[in-house]
């Protein structure tokens, strides 16, 4: 069979964005960007550049596509998803550039919402990321994927997985201790409590082991991997894990819209929102949708939520084992020997090592120097003049001293007050995290983030690092909207969807108690 | 994730035979991008 489809089509999508391209390097798109904020306006050097390089691939490769004779081979089935990622790819473009900084524009205008002293989009979270994956599904369900694009589309998992690697190399050793620890305590007990819960449940309400036992995989652990991972192990039929999937699906495709809307409205900072997506999503895809749709325009919400989400996967073998040996139990002679071993061998997602490989690449050094990490601007003569702190910034947070109560915290503040600039890597990290906490108020966290970019040096590598990852799950999640159909969402039903739901419920909320509680630190 | 469809090769969620050849495939491009960043900057 010929995968590849003489179709204008790729052509035309890289036509597009050499216009795109084009347009943003002559000026003429300079009034449009002036009405989207101008000097805010966030992507003036994405829109001269991005656009340039893959419209040349696109076109090239879409004229071949187009006018090109093609034989069945590997070639013509991986090249024909081209065509699908750069549809992909072309609307996470346009919903990044335009119509979510329109959307902005628009609610800006109308002023903020009530007592929340927020703009509607912000409290909605309609960004970017939850704007591209709303036109995934749009698409998917309204208009259905044109043929020429549907191989593509199934490449969204593959860029999510790509970025999770990435980011390994955005991690220092330091972060990751903190966060490992503070990930293992909670995902240890609220992956093997709802593991244990859905089971006591499944065990009153009288559903098949095999059911039972899919499902407490998926709503434990991190969902359709390990939902497929502990098929074997309780023999699970098919359309029990068409169940479990469409119960996680379903879940989580409200967690991935509902959790940002929360986490604005309560105020969380980075870390906790990170950890509560990290903890309470059951399905890795949608932990980044809801980390991304929080927070954007940066990583750190992103990168705490994905060590949560990774530790959780780290814990697969441990539930596998724990469900082979309950499943023999409970059916006892009945239960086909299953090796153990080979379905934690054959199943267990290599992409989890491959972030561990990245880290470990990157701890050596070779991506991020070491003044990355050590902040080379600390010292005296390389800040200049102007990016010291005024009399007024200083005025305001002496007026607000009072508030801080952690002795760490008043102590780098007090530095910061004498000094009129950051001292050192130690006092930036705690100074962030006075500034993330909104302890001292919005005039005063205003200036300690100020303070803290006028000392912040970051390395080119983990600057283009950061662009790749932004983009690849950008990608990845515009196409995961293309998968989300209502077919798929009709697979969830009787018995899995109510235990799935009290077990869901109970997880997220218990773990947003939990974080709230406990949680303070920021990275 | 999208409803059960039948592809000739892959699956709904995937262009690759198995979730561990994609896994290979992520690592790869990533190995690919890593290095290429090592080098251009």
């Amino acid at each position: 069979m010929v995968y590849t489809k003489k179709s204008p089509a790729l052509f035309i999508i890289g036509l597009i964005m050499l216009a795109i391209w084009f347009l943003a390097t002559n000026d003429y798109l300079a009034g449009y960007i002036e009405h989207l904020g101008g000097k805010k306006y966030k992507y003036g050097s994405e829109l001269t550049s991005i656009p340039l390089y893959f419209g040349i691939v696109a076109a090239v490769i879409g004229a071949w596509q187009w006018f090109g004779s093609h034989k069945e081979s590997q070639w013509d089935y991986y090249s024909s998803s081209i065509a699908g990622g750069m549809f992909i790819l072309l609307i996470a473009m346009l919903v990044r550039w335009f119509i979510a900084p329109e959307i902005a524009t628009i609610s800006v205008s109308m002023g903020k919402v009530g007592d929340t002293g927020k703009h509607i989009h912000k409290l909605l979270g309609l960004n970017y990321v939850v704007l591209g994956i709303v036109v995934g599904i749009i698409i998917v369900n309204v208009f259905k994927v044109p043929s020429w694009a549907q191989n593509g589309v199934r490449l969204s998992r593959l860029g999510l997985k790509t970025g999770v690697i990435l980011l390994g190399t955005l991690y220092s050793a330091a972060e990751l201790k903190n966060l490992g620890g503070l990930s293992i305590v909670m995902i240890g007990f609220f992956v093997l409590g709802s593991v244990g819960m859905v089971l006591w449940i499944g065990a009153r309400r009288n559903i098949p082991n095999s059911m039972g036992g899919v499902l407490s995989a998926g709503m434990g652990v991190c969902g359709v991997s390990a939902t497929v991972a502990a098929a074997p192990v309780v023999q699970a039929k098919s359309v029990e894990i068409a169940y479990t999937i469409g119960t996680i699906l379903l879940w989580g495709v409200g967690c991935m819209f509902v959790f940002p809307i929360i986490g604005q409205l309560l105020g969380m900072t980075h870390v906790q929102f990170g950890a509560w997506a990290g903890t309470g999503i059951l399905n890795s895809a949608q932990v980044a949708g809801a980390a991304l749709a929080f927070q954007p325009d940066g990583i750190e919400t992103l990168k705490v939520a994905e060590i949560f989400n990774i530790t959780r996967v780290l814990v697969l073998p441990i539930i596998v084992i724990w469900l082979a040996v309950w499943y023999v139990r409970r059916e006892g002679e009945q239960a086909e020997k299953v090796n153990v071993g080979a379905v934690i061998f054959q199943k267990f997602p290599v992409f989890v090592l491959g972030f561990i490989l990245l880290f470990a690449l990157s701890s050596t050094g070779m991506f991020a120097p070491a003044n990355h990490y050590k902040g080379k601007y600390f010292d005296n003569t390389k800040v200049k003049p102007a990016k010291m702190m005024t009399e007024e910034q200083i005025a305001v947070l002496t007026a607000n001293s009072h508030l801080v109560q952690r002795e760490d915290r008043k102590a780098a503040l007090a530095r910061l007050i004498a000094g009129g600039k950051i001292a050192s890597i130690d006092d930036d990290a705690t100074i962030r995290g006075l500034a993330n906490s909104k302890v001292m108020g919005k005039p005063s966290g205003k200036i300690l983030k100020k303070a803290h970019k006028a000392v912040r040096h970051t390395a080119k590598k983990v600057k283009a690092f950061r662009g790749w990852i932004t983009w690849l799950f950008a990608f990845g999640l515009v196409g995961l909207g293309m998968q989300i159909t209502i077919g798929s969402m009709k697979q969830a039903g009787g018995q899995p969807a109510v235990i799935g739901g009290i077990v869901g419920f109970v997880k997220a909320a218990l773990s947003l108690v939990v974080v709230m509680m406990l949680i303070e630190t920021t990275i | 994730m999208a409803e059960e469809k039948n592809f000739d090769r892959g699956s709904a969620l995937s262009i690759f035979g198995s979730d561990r050849r994609e896994d290979f495939m992520a690592l790869v491009f990533a190995l690919v991008i890593a290095f290429a960043v090592y080098f251009v900057y």
